[in-house]
């Protein structure tokens, strides 16, 4: 199997590859400043998409030709961006993550780590294909194609929908009143938003334990949307209602008044990529699941 | 049924759970199954009994989340003790259940104290569990691998082999646990918070100890033969477990970000921090 003459790069070729990687991140970072994930909103995250899983392509059908695309397909490639990985995560699990302030702060727009995360996706892609094409030429068993898929596709898929589908994320928070209809809120930015849903406070119920600690928090609704919805519904926490797309969540009320509040705060948040990385999240939680069930038997 | 019965039901059943992790010991498998799953029934029974007169399901209060614990805690023994015959979990996990029961029979006056909003999730109980039992395997899995790297010299390559092929399978239902707690987890965040992954400083230690294992897993299946690299890996894999489980309460990075608050991704000026009140810190502090 490890024929040195047809895979001669090991783990240090491996980690050069990555170390690269974070040298361009760097240049990048001084080149052209932060990255802007705002730039991934509709329809270029799926044009990016695209051009991705293309690249992907391009490698696995190139992969005779050009030995660092089928280099990629392998643990010398994979180990590597998983330490790289581990150690930029590390920094910036030891950092505080805060609008301002350097790099350091500022992680997910750092480019040496954005680019490391896009690596582990590319690996992922190239071992997706590569096995696919083994699995179809009859060359593996289904008892490890399918753990392997279910894990290893579900992390791609969660993690490439997760990051491009961020920028189409929305979430603003609603201030409404007893029996006033409200349809305006505000984003992160404070900008008001005008929304096609209509919430209005029927009642803000607080409910707290003997010793005065919150036990309940919920609002009763009329919620009225655009499209002709007249909805009448109780939203708790923990227990989000979904209209139109927009998932409407409890978010807070006039503390001042405690239980005699007259407002209610919502979070309203549409998030239209949810149905993919949710894909994503089951599979590999049914990829964990054959884990456990097979163990670190030898799978050769 | 209440809060007053429940001695009998968790006496009987610690009884039945303890005898089932007796016979596990002396390779008595169907006994111990059989045991184990009696507690099971009998403590479920109390749990949806309480359930019927409490007309909601109990999963409000500090107390009623802890017969949760102690019921998934002895089912996720049950079922690593089936697929993997480990003597010793069923031991584990009875003593993990007497925890939370004694806990609820001598300290009844937190029954229905204060489990704040956010937390009155069917995620909490599973998500809570599975990670327990990660963290037990990884655990165990990082005793073996420091005796095999600083006692193992004298080891037969027979008994280096079976010892190896032990961590394997640890890690692997380890990981399989560590998983679903993460992503149990992310599924739980969306409804509470609106977002399923928000890079808080748990979820970011999350993240780092579950590549750290993988570097482990993708490394056994690189180089098999190479024992000690990957030994190393893994003791640097629970160390940064540590750090995610209960280190970071002391790193300065994560504080004032407070764990679970998310107040850093997503503030503005018209929302002072006192308004999130939904938002809780708790949570881990109180497991």
């Amino acid at each position: 199997m490890d024929n040195t003459k047809r895979k001669p790069w090991k783990l240090p070729e491996g980690f050069a590859i990555g170390g690269v990687l974070v040298a361009v991140g760097f240049l990048m970072q001084w080149g052209v400043g932060a990255v802007d994930w705002n730039v991934f909103s509709w329809p270029a995250n799926i044009i990016v998409l695209a051009v991705f899983v293309l690249v992907i392509v391009v490698m696995h059908l190139l992969r005779k030709k050009v030995y660092l695309f089928r280099f990629i397909g392998h643990y010398q490639a994979a180990i590597p961006a998983l330490v790289y990985a581990v150690v930029l995560t590390i920094i910036m699990g030891l950092t505080r993550q805060e609008a301002n302030g350097t790099w350091l702060n500022n992680m997910l727009s750092f480019w040496p780590f954005v680019l490391i995360y896009v690596y582990i996706a590319l690996i992922l892609g190239v071992i997706i294909l590569k096995r696919l094409r083994t699995m179809f030429n009859g060359q593996r068993s289904m008892f490890n194609d399918i753990p392997f898929l279910l894990n290893h596709f579900g992390l791609f898929l969660a993690l490439t929908t997760a990051t491009l589908g961020n920028a189409d994320m929305q979430r603003v928070r609603m201030i409404a009143a007893i029996g006033e209809p409200e349809w305006r809120a505000l984003d992160s930015h404070g900008v008001v938003k005008e929304m096609p849903i209509t919430i209005e406070l029927q009642k803000f119920i607080m409910e707290t334990y003997d010793d005065g600690s919150p036990r309940r928090f919920a609002s009763e609704i009329k919620v009225l949307t655009k499209t002709g919805k007249n909805i009448e519904t109780v939203v708790d926490v923990n227990k989000p209602i979904e209209v139109d797309g927009w998932k409407i969540y409890q978010y807070g009320y006039d503390t001042q008044m405690g239980a005699q509040s007259e407002i209610s705060i919502f979070e309203l948040v549409c998030d239209p990529w949810l149905p993919a990385v949710y894909t994503g999240i089951h599979m590999m939680l049914a990829g964990a699941l054959c884990m456990f069930v097979k163990g670190g038997r030898k799978r050769v | 049924m209440s809060w007053e019965q429940f001695v009998y039901f968790a006496i009987a059943s610690v009884l039945l759970w303890a005898a089932g992790a007796y016979t596990a010991w002396k390779d008595k498998r169907t006994a111990a199954v059989a045991f184990t799953v009696s507690g099971l029934v009998l403590f479920f029974l109390f749990i949806v009994l309480f359930w019927i007169s409490l007309e909601r399901p109990p999963l409000r209060t500090m107390g009623e989340t802890r017969l949760w614990y102690s019921f998934f805690l002895s089912l996720a023994g049950l079922i690593i003790y089936s697929r993997w015959r480990y003597k010793w979990i069923l031991s584990f996990s009875t003593v993990m259940s007497l925890v939370f029961i004694c806990i609820n029979l001598f300290k009844p006056e937190i029954h229905s104290k204060t489990l704040m909003p956010a937390l009155q999730s069917p995620w909490f109980a599973p998500h809570v569990i599975v990670y327990m039992f990660a963290y037990a395997l990884l655990g165990a899995s990082f005793l073996i691998s420091v005796f095999l790297l600083f006692k193992g010299g004298k080891t037969t390559p027979t008994a280096m082999r079976s010892s190896l092929s032990a961590v394997d399978d640890l890690v692997y239902a380890g990981l399989a646990f560590m998983t679903f707690g993460m992503l149990f987890g992310a599924l739980w965040a969306k409804e509470a918070w609106g977002h399923y992954w928000s890079w808080d400083p748990k979820e970011t230690w999350a993240a780092i100890t579950w590549f750290s294992y993988l570097v482990f897993v993708h490394y056994r299946l690189y180089r098999p033969q190479s024992v000690r690299p990957a030994l190393w890996v893994l003791i640097v894999s629970f160390l940064l477990l540590q750090m995610c489980w209960w280190g970071i309460n002391y790193l300065p990075s994560a504080q004032g970000t407070s764990v679970h608050t998310y107040t850093s991704f997503f503030s503005s000026p018209e929302a002072p921090d006192a308004e999130c009140v939904f938002r809780f810190s708790a949570l881990f502090k109180m497991v």
